[in-house]
Order: C-alpha cells, then sequence, then structure tokens
C-alpha cells in the first residue's frame, strides 16, 4: 500500500516535472492522432521511448496497462441508452462500430476511430436513437395533460379553433442554430367558417378599390420590378426588328407600317412565345430547343 | 459487304477486327470507311477519315478523326486549343479532331448563309468538358481554310480577370486598358492572319501620339506591327482594328469574310475581379477591349459571322453547374445576343466513344491490360459518362 502510494506520488511528481519541462505526456512521441493510417497504439511493450531500465521521471513501467476497450464486452441485445444516456463526444471504445473517417492519405484508407480526432470534433446522435426516444416521451408523459375527449373528431377541432397556425422547426447538426425555412408560417383560416360576412364582404370591397388606386411611386416602376416578363418593348423586340428591317424582309416602306407587318408575322410570333418562355420559365432543353427552331424560322435559315 | 472483305484481307490485328461488329448501326446509313477513304491496309481503321478538309466533311464522317495538318497548328491555333489538347498533340505528335455535329451543324450553316445580311450569332452550349472549345476550333479550321480573316479570341475571361496592369484609356477618360492582354492578341492574331495584313487598307487615319499617327490607306499589317512594339496603346489599336474589319467585312471590292470565335462570350456581361485604386470594382464596359468586342458581337455589320461558346470553368462567379445560355450569360448578356442561334454540344454519343477509344488504343495510350478488355470499356463508360473531358482525364491516368 505504501509502495504504492510512493509509486503514485513519484508519477504524479513525475507529471508535475513534464508539464515544467513541456512535453506532452499522453503522447510521448507527439505524434498526430488524427488523419494518420500509420497505428497510434502504444499500449504493448515499449511504448514507444528506449528501455531506460527503470531509471528516469518518465517511468513507463509503473503506468496501468489500459484495459480491454468496453466493445469487447458489449452484447448484442444491450441497453444502448446506458451507454449514451446524453450528448456525449464520441468514445470509441464505446462504439462498436468500424467506423472510419478522415482524409486517406497516399493511397490508404480512412483512418480508424482509434484516435481519430475526427469523429470526436463532429456533433453525434447517438444518444438519440429511437428507444431513447421513446424513453424520453415516457418519461415526459406525467407531465402532459389528456387531449380534450370533447374534440374527437376533425370538424369539431375545425368547429372550434377556425384558425389554424403551422409552425416548422429544423434540427440540423451545424454550425448555425438558424433555418430561414423556419420562418414561414402558415396561417389557414377556412372562409366559411368566418362568422362575421359582412364586415368581411365590407373589407373585401375596401381593398378591390384600394387596389385600383395608383400611388405617385408606382409610375416609377423598372424594368426590373416587373413580375413577369413582356416582350413588347423589350430589348429582345427591338434586336429582332432591326435585324428583320435591316434584313430587308418586308421589303421597303415606312416606318410604323413596316413594323406592324413584321410583328403580325406568324414566325415572329413564335420568336416571342419562345422568348416569353425561356425568360418566365427560366431555361431548359425544351424551350432552348424551341428558341432555336424560333430563331431559324425567323431568320429564314 | 464491302468491309467485311477488307477485314478478311488484313492482318489479324485483333482489336480491330473485333471493333468491326455493327457499332455504326446508329443513324449514319452507309459504312463511312469506304467512302473518301483510300484503302491502305495499314492506315485501315474505323474511327479515322482521310477526310482532312472541314469542307467536305458532311454526316458520314461523324465520329471519326480528322487530322489537321501540321502546318496549319501554328498558323491557325497559336491560341486557340484547351491546354490539355495542346499537351495531347504533342504527345501523339498529331493534332486529331474528332468530327462531331455540333460543329457539322454550324459550317453548314455558314456554308448557306446569306453574307449580304446582318451577322448571324451562333452560341455553342453544353455541359463542361462536352467540346465546345474543340467544336469552336473545328469550324475555326474550315473558316481558315475557307480563306476567311478569323478574328480568334482565345478566352474572354482572361480580359475580366487576373490583369496586373490596367491603365487609364487615352482615348476615352472614364475607360481602362489593358496592355499587355491586348498586345499578347494582337501577335497571335498577326500570325493567324499574316495574308491578309498586306491586302487590307484602312479607311480611316488615326492618331496615336503628337508624333505618330497612321494615315489613311497604310496596310493593316502596319497597324498591328505598331501595336505590338508600343504596348501602351496596343488596346486601342486593337480598338482600330476591330473597326476596320467590321467596315470592309463583305465589301463589295476585295471583300473577305470575317469570322469573329469567341471563347467564353460570357465573360463579356458579368462583373470582372479587377479593381481601380480606389478599390472599387471596375465593370466590363469600362475595359477597352471589352467595350470594342461587345461591338462586334452586335449584329450591325455584315459579311461574317460570330461563333461564340459559353465557358462555366474560368468564369466568374458563376456556380459551377451552370451551362444553360440565360444562366451564364446573364440578363444583359442574353438581350445583346439576341437574336442567336443556339447550338447545343452533348455528350460522346456510343459511336463517338467507341471511337475515342479506339484512337485511345491506336496511340497506345491506354497501358493498363484491363482498359483494353470489354470490362474495361464498360467500366469507362460508366466511370465518365461519356463525357469526353473526363474520359480523357482517366485515360490519362491508364
Amino acid at each position: 500500500m505504501a509502495a504504492h502510494t510512493l509509486k503514485k506520488s513519484i508519477w504524479s511528481l513525475g507529471r508535475i516535472h513534464c508539464h515544467i519541462y513541456g512535453v506532452n505526456v499522453r503522447n510521448p512521441l507527439n505524434r498526430a492522432t488524427y488523419a494518420t493510417a500509420l497505428s497510434t497504439n502504444h499500449s504493448s511493450q515499449n511504448k514507444g521511448f528506449p528501455d531506460r531500465g527503470n531509471k528516469g521521471p518518465f517511468n513507463r513501467r509503473s503506468r496501468r496497462e489500459a484495459g480491454d476497450p468496453r466493445t469487447d464486452r458489449m452484447p448484442v441485445d444491450q441497453d444502448w441508452t446506458t451507454v449514451y444516456p446524453t450528448a456525449t463526444p464520441f468514445r470509441q471504445g464505446s462504439v462498436p462500430l468500424p467506423v472510419r473517417m478522415g482524409f486517406p492519405v497516399k493511397k490508404g484508407v480512412p483512418p480508424e476511430k482509434k484516435g481519430n480526432l475526427e469523429l470526436i470534433k463532429i456533433p453525434n446522435f447517438l444518444h438519440l436513437t429511437p428507444l431513447a426516444i421513446k424513453k424520453h416521451c415516457e418519461a415526459l408523459k406525467p407531465f402532459c395533460t389528456e387531449w380534450p375527449s370533447a374534440l374527437d373528431t376533425g370538424a369539431k377541432c375545425d368547429e372550434h379553433f377556425p384558425v389554424k397556425v403551422e409552425c416548422k422547426d429544423y434540427v440540423s447538426a451545424g454550425t448555425s442554430l438558424r433555418n430561414p425555412s423556419a420562418r414561414i408560417v402558415h396561417l389557414r383560416v377556412s372562409l366559411s367558417a368566418c362568422v362575421n360576412y359582412d364586415y368581411a364582404m365590407y373589407l373585401l370591397t375596401v381593398l378591390y378599390h384600394e387596389s385600383w388606386k395608383m400611388e405617385a411611386w408606382e409610375s416609377e416602376k423598372t424594368v426590373a420590378d416587373m413580375e413577369e416578363y413582356s416582350w413588347e418593348d423589350s430589348p429582345s423586340q427591338k434586336n429582332i426588328m432591326s435585324t428583320l428591317v435591316r434584313m430587308q424582309v418586308a421589303g421597303e416602306g415606312e416606318g410604323e407600317a413596316v413594323r406592324e407587318e413584321l410583328l403580325g408575322r406568324p414566325e415572329v410570333q413564335e420568336y416571342r412565345d419562345s422568348v416569353t418562355r425561356l425568360k418566365n420559365e427560366g431555361e431548359s432543353e425544351s424551350s432552348m430547343h424551341q428558341y432555336r427552331d424560333a430563331v431559324k424560322k425567323v431568320l429564314n435559315l | 459487304f464491302l468491309h467485311y472483305s477488307l477485314s478478311i484481307a488484313l492482318p489479324p490485328l485483333s482489336y480491330l477486327v473485333a471493333q468491326v461488329r455493327p457499332l455504326h448501326g446508329s443513324g449514319c446509313g452507309q459504312q463511312q470507311e469506304a467512302v473518301g477513304m483510300e484503302m491502305r491496309p495499314e492506315t485501315f481503321s474505323i474511327f479515322r477519315t482521310q477526310e482532312n478538309d472541314p469542307d467536305c466533311q458532311s454526316e458520314q464522317h461523324q465520329g471519326q478523326y480528322y487530322t489537321v495538318p501540321p502546318s496549319h497548328f501554328h498558323t491557325v491555333f497559336p491560341h486557340g486549343l484547351p491546354p490539355r489538347y495542346q499537351q495531347q498533340v504533342k504527345t501523339f505528335n498529331e493534332g486529331c479532331v474528332m468530327v462531331r455535329q455540333p460543329a457539322l451543324e454550324l459550317i453548314s450553316h455558314l456554308k448557306r448563309a446569306d453574307y449580304s445580311k446582318p451577322t448571324l450569332r451562333y452560341l455553342l452550349y453544353g455541359v463542361k468538358g462536352s467540346g465546345k472549345t474543340m467544336s469552336l476550333c473545328h469550324t475555326v479550321h474550315y473558316c481558315s481554310t475557307q480563306g476567311w480573316l478569323v478574328l480568334h479570341i482565345p478566352d474572354a475571361h482572361l480580359w475580366v480577370k487576373n490583369c496586373k496592369e490596367l491603365l487609364p484609356s487615352s482615348y476615352h477618360a472614364s475607360r481602362f486598358d489593358q496592355p499587355i492582354q491586348a498586345s499578347n492578341w494582337l501577335r497571335n492574331f498577326r500570325t493567324t492572319n499574316e495574308n491578309f495584313l498586306s491586302k487590307i487598307k484602312l479607311r480611316q487615319r488615326y492618331v496615336w501620339t503628337k508624333r505618330e499617327s497612321t494615315e489613311e490607306g497604310q496596310p493593316l499589317g502596319e497597324l498591328v506591327d505598331m501595336g505590338v512594339s508600343r504596348v501602351k496603346s496596343s488596346s486601342d489599336v486593337v480598338g482600330a482594328v476591330l473597326k476596320e474589319l467590321r467596315l470592309q467585312a463583305g465589301g463589295t471590292e476585295g471583300g473577305f469574310r470575317l469570322a469573329v470565335a469567341v471563347d467564353g462570350v460570357n465573360g463579356l456581361w458579368g462583373r470582372t475581379t479587377l479593381k481601380k485604386e480606389d478599390k472599387s470594382p471596375v465593370a466590363p464596359e469600362e475595359l477597352t477591349l471589352v467595350h470594342n468586342l461587345r461591338k462586334m458581337i452586335n449584329n450591325d455589320w455584315c459579311g461574317g459571322a460570330v461563333i461564340a461558346t459559353l465557358s462555366q470553368t474560368g468564369s466568374l462567379y458563376a456556380p459551377s453547374s451552370a451551362y444553360l445560355p440565360q444562366e451564364l450569360l446573364g440578363e444583359e448578356g442574353f438581350d445583346s445576343m439576341d437574336p442567336f442561334i443556339p447550338v447545343p454540344v452533348s455528350l460522346y454519343s456510343e459511336k463517338e466513344f467507341e471511337s475515342c477509344y479506339l484512337y485511345y488504343l491506336d496511340r497506345h495510350w491506354l497501358q493498363h491490360p484491363h482498359s483494353q478488355t470489354e470490362e474495361g470499356k464498360k467500366e469507362l463508360i460508366f466511370l465518365s459518362n461519356r463525357n469526353p473531358s473526363v474520359l480523357e482525364r482517366l485515360c490519362a491516368f491508364l
């Protein structure tokens, strides 16, 4: 017993010393513990230090041997919730899965889980297996109230609670708490359920008339503000008009008449439709093909 | 069938005979090797054609490789080819280009177009690595063999990024010059179009400084030489050259056809990574070179064609999955190019893939023994998804 405490005190003294000297005892060779394909298993013989014959403060012989990892003693039907009851970092000795993670260096494979810092860094959900969640629910049940027995059909719920608000929450493992899709809230009201019909009609009439009023700033609406693309007065129309005029397709004539005539042609209509489709619907192979055929027809190829 | 009898007469080159199965069943009708080919047994190959003149190539030659004569390489393509392809040319000691449908379509349009009408713009688009630049080079080769004047801008993105020197333009106060890029381009332009330089005469007098000016009636070569030597005014020289060519193309006396080939045309509209001295960003239209090139792409001149490709590699601020015209050109670009003829460039078809595979085998490029088996070929198809550039990179490892 005394010898044991003496050993321990020497050991702790040794460790203090090495903190002073700045040597990392836990990692005697200062090898990186991650992203290497080399084995970091120091447990057997030498511990990487040449045998000094029990001399010096870094006496390895008295160190307690590390035992077998817990995974060796895990039965298949164990209760996982006892292994990981709460959110804890990854412990390679507790997870009986042959997981590999990291960059394969020099035609190697991703490094194994032993001593793998990458696995420790990432968040894990090992504490949230379905069984664990069931247990949580069971534990929370005493704190919940009963569903009101009168509201047993959907129709009754709608009748008493006509306004439904739907919010969504998102869970993800990442650096940020926020998810922009969580800002969208749906509020549903069934119009037939509203009680005050007159007030509703009044509101709708007011809105309708208000929408017809033009504000002064509305005249400043630019092309960039438009909800939809309109081909009239667009650069596309100007281009095709000038091209066709220069190609002298319509023959001689003055400005307006020629323009009207050109605009009335079926190829130009097709071209207009294809450009509008491209701009409004976005691009796809089929719309590009349609545009291509329209251009070929318009330019007479 | 002619080709079966030929195959018996050949020495037993196993892979050649093994490939003479109905792989040409799709599309192109008669066996191509019977047409336009000289029956020299040692060069009998399904993937090559002897028709080296782009003018005479047609759908029959689709999927086959034709050789660009070495003499043309330095004149026609001083700067236009993709870098990996240039390495391949050096390795294989020959430049072979596959005849593919987009290029054939472009060439047929160019043959049939009416050059008294305003210029037609053609835009090659497709996913990354599908062969747009190579199709453009094929078309440029055609134009060059037909005696057109070729204005090839190898990558418009090079003019909007990584520019070490930006001089304020002497000609226009708010614009910026790029002397290095302009003089490089002029040098390559001079190599490509040597024979035109003495024939085209300037129609206007250009004054560069108080003591230097180029008079009317001087040959274009002098202007270009001046631009190469006087690097400071080279951007303005480029502008002058473009303007002269625009005015004179398709002219009735001594008229020539002008092909403007721009690779990565989506770089002209969009953003640049260049900054002015007060760290505010430079818009593309404030660069002289871009401004002048945009004028060339308009269709207000006649007597030539504008062939452009979109390119996502090298483009700035564009997502890597974007390949459709509107995504890469943006609204402004689309409106400037409109109306244009989009030419889609797709991945290799089965036949083209076979052809490419046989070519690599023939050049002993595929050294790995497994790659010469059927299994290996299926693996290649699976890994590359018949994407030309991915296939080329994969085969480089084997």
